[in-house]
């Protein structure tokens, strides 16, 4: 959803970071270098979205070992909370049927902040909701589930059932945790610690959309994103490039939720992908998307997902919290 | 858990708020922990160099050099050495009090006489000697919420050798919001002062050093060439994190101390019923001392500024009591800077043996059992002011800078003062500076 133009030289970084697939195929992990006039930006893929890290630096080397250490932090990441992999930490509480499993401190304090989300949704957002993907199909379709499909799942469903403490969870039989609600959101904070630990220069890390900054860039500029949106497209199809969302941001994040591509449309009536967990059944009238500018990532895309699941309320909700955001319907 | 209850509760009245401050914290809970596990200092050392002076008016001044280096393994494993050098010049009080008259001591080693001025204290301007200390420690994780610490220390200065090993558990509980902590150390050290270690209450020989006789009448004040002491500490500790702004600890202490405890180069007046010096004795102190103290630290996170606050109450069988105030508040300024202003406060109570001098007529009829009249053993009160700058510098490197100033006052326990004595100053105040450099890279 967020692109930033590149402009320059690119060559391909070496040594990629090669990570080993539970089939015995190696995915080969690979970092793109660009040079543009007083950065670098550092492209690779994680999480199934285009990722960047733009530094402010004419030094190579140090825009090589940041982007290194930013991209192995996210695969990192990625390989620990993927449900799609069998080998992350993720599938082996999945995969327990009802037995503890030993968790890290890393984990436990996800799990906290889940939990914390848990309670200030009043149970709407819930890391245990991932089963409804059994039911819902977000294709674009008109094929919604039956009552009995979506009951079914929900019978798997609930935060209030999943037992841990520091060291362990268990997870009644059927139940699975899904961290793809905060993950992304977390690995940016997550590498921007890395970053500011790295160097002082200015660094924005944008994985897939959802983005942070250290520090403005130089001479006090902001940093200007783009944000796109195929509903803004779609509508205005003759001019779509300048209906893109610029932002400017000086320090601190931005993260977008929306239904993008992912709805279905029945009878007129639009199906968001925003499902309320207490239900099973989407959130209605949602924006189609709204970012969120915080200071941290993990916060503004909670507070993002947080204003869809209050429907037609979403951008009241953020105005009332003094949440700076841009709601596109 | 605590918080979210909180929030719960308040959900209804004031929700507005409520969300954003609940996801602010929760994100620092969430960051606060795993950032520090995962700093790319990993393997690498990190060191801290300090340069001290320390001065007081007329009498020590001493410069200590200290290098840090500290490197922290992958799997949390730290090794920390510490190298400190120190140098003292200058001189200290022997002990004797002032006299109207010029007063002659001969030197601890036996090796010359100096001469002191009336109305002067007594120091013994030889005082110098170089210090070297090298401390090791290796800290490990040992379980889930255990870690162990063990480290060896040595000193060496010309006529003193110390050798020590201690061992510490922490044990952390409660979602590491509650350490506590155990700890041993034992100490063995050995003193050879040149000119041997004076018989207990025997008088300072004073004539013609270079007489054929001088070498076999120092002997005789002499009871052997060196002594030694050991020192066993117990610790108990208890940290507690009050909150995101406060952490408080506190700290039990035993220490025996058993052996030579005496200071070689230390005596006492003889004075007769008008106060005027007929002898000097050499000191004697009890061969064990037990001390005891207690221990509270606090320190407040305000918005931007630390307040750090700590008292210790220390109390031991030689009926020496102190009280101790220590703060500092530390104010960050632009560019990574920061100002510390330091207050200490120190208030102690006399060991029981302590006087200033003895007197001739109760001396000769009976001698104590103990006595000396260190003024570090004797009732005073101490103050420290002083500031400290701190910045950062290329590489995040940080330089900071510290003044202080040190004033010692000790005070009048009671004892009765004959009339020669009334005119002098036997309670001399110490004013000192010190001044620090540190560099951490």
């Amino acid at each position: 959803m967020v692109l930033i133009a590149l402009v320059g030289i690119s060559k391909i970084l070496k040594e990629p970071n090669l990570n080993k697939q539970p089939n015995g195929k190696i995915n080969k992990r690979k970092l793109t270098l660009t040079t543009r006039e007083d950065s670098y930006c550092i492209c690779f893929n994680a999480m199934a979205s285009p990722c960047e890290v733009l530094i402010e630096t004419e030094s190579e080397t140090l825009a090589e070992q940041l982007g290194k250490a930013v991209a192995n932090e996210v695969w990192r990441i990625e390989d620990k909370y993927s449900r799609y992999s069998s080998l992350s930490a993720c599938s082996k509480i999945n995969s327990s049927q009802g037995k503890p499993v030993a968790i890290d401190q890393e984990t436990f304090l996800l799990l906290n902040f889940a939990e914390l989300c848990f309670v200030l949704s009043c149970g709407v957002f819930d890391i245990t909701s991932g089963v409804l993907r059994n039911a819902w199909r977000f294709d674009g379709s008109d094929n919604l589930p039956n009552k009995n499909q979506v009951n079914v799942c929900m019978t798997h469903i609930g935060w209030r059932r999943v037992v841990y403490d520091q060291d362990h969870i268990t997870l009644d039989e059927g139940m699975e945790l899904d961290f793809g609600g905060i993950g992304k959101e977390y690995a940016v904070d997550k590498a921007i610690i890395i970053a500011k630990n790295f160097t002082t220069r200015p660094v924005l890390v944008n994985l897939g959309g959802d983005l942070s900054a250290t520090s403005p860039r130089k001479n006090n500029q902001a940093w200007q994103v783009g944000i796109e949106h195929p509903g803004l497209v779609k509508k205005d199809s003759n001019k779509s490039s300048d209906k893109r969302l610029i932002v400017s941001l000086m320090k601190g994040a931005l993260a977008t939720s929306g239904d993008a591509n992912r709805f279905l449309l029945k009878d007129g009536k639009r199906y968001s992908h925003i499902l309320n967990a207490q239900t099973g059944w989407p959130v209605e009238n949602t924006p189609h998307s709204i970012t969120v500018v915080a200071p941290q990532c993990i916060q503004a895309g909670i507070l993002a997902t947080l204003a869809l699941m209050q429907g037609s309320d979403a951008e009241a909700f953020l105005t009332e919290q003094g949440v700076k955001h841009w709601a596109i319907r | 858990m605590q918080l979210t209850t909180n929030k719960k509760q308040n959900k209804k009245t004031e929700q507005k708020i409520n969300i954003k401050a609940a996801l602010t914290l929760a994100t620092t809970a969430l960051f606060g922990g795993v950032a520090q596990a995962d700093t790319p200092e990993e393997d690498s050392w990190e060191f801290d160099t300090a340069f001290l002076l320390y001065s007081e008016v007329d009498r020590v001044s001493a410069g200590e050099a200290i290098l840090n280096a500290k490197k922290t393994f992958s799997d949390e494993e730290v090794l920390n050495l510490k190298l400190t050098i120190d140098a003292l010049t200058g001189a200290s009080a022997n002990g004797a009090v002032a006299q109207p008259n010029v007063q002659t001591f001969t030197r601890p080693s036996g090796n010359g006489q100096y001469d002191v001025v009336a109305g002067d204290t007594p120091l013994d301007d030889t005082f110098h000697d170089t210090r070297v200390q090298l401390n090791a420690q290796w800290t490990q994780p040992i379980a889930t919420d255990y870690s162990a610490s063990a480290g060896v220390h040595i000193s060496k200065e010309y006529d003193y050798l110390s050798i020590g090993i201690n061992g510490n558990l922490g044990i952390d509980f409660n979602q590491k919001n509650t350490t506590f902590s155990i700890g041993a150390s034992y100490f063995q050290d050995t003193f050879t002062p040149e000119g041997g270690i004076p018989k207990p209450f025997a008088s300072m020989l004073i004539g013609d050093s270079s007489s054929p006789s001088w070498d076999d009448d120092f002997a005789q004040t002499r009871i052997g060439t060196e002594d030694d002491k050991t020192t066993t500490d117990m610790l108990l500790g208890f940290t507690q994190v009050i909150n995101r702004r406060m952490i408080i600890q506190f700290n039990y202490s035993y220490s025996m101390v058993d052996g030579y405890l005496t200071d070689p180069f230390k005596i006492l007046s003889i004075v007769n019923n008008e106060g005027l010096a007929q002898d000097y004795v050499y000191e004697q102190r009890p061969d064990q001392r037990i001390k005891q103290s207690a221990y509270v630290q606090s320190m407040y996170h305000f918005d931007t500024t630390v307040l750090d606050i700590s008292y210790r109450y220390m109390w031991d069988d030689w009926d020496i009591e102190s009280h101790t105030i220590d703060s500092r508040f530390r104010i960050p300024l632009d560019g990574g800077s920061y100002i510390q202003p330091h207050f200490r406060y120190y208030q102690q109570s006399a060991a029981d043996f302590y006087a200033p001098y003895l007197m001739q007529s109760k001396f000769e009829l009976q001698r104590p059992e103990f006595a000396s009249a260190d003024y570090r053993i004797g009732e005073m009160t101490a103050y420290t002011l002083g500031l400290k700058y701190g910045m950062t510098v290329n590489n995040g490197h940080e330089l900071s800078f510290r003044l202080e100033y040190y004033h010692q006052a000790p005070s009048d326990a009671g004892f009765e003062a004959p009339s020669v004595l009334t005119n002098e100053d036997l309670y001399p105040a110490i004013d000192a500076i010190i001044a620090q450099v540190t560099y951490s890279f």
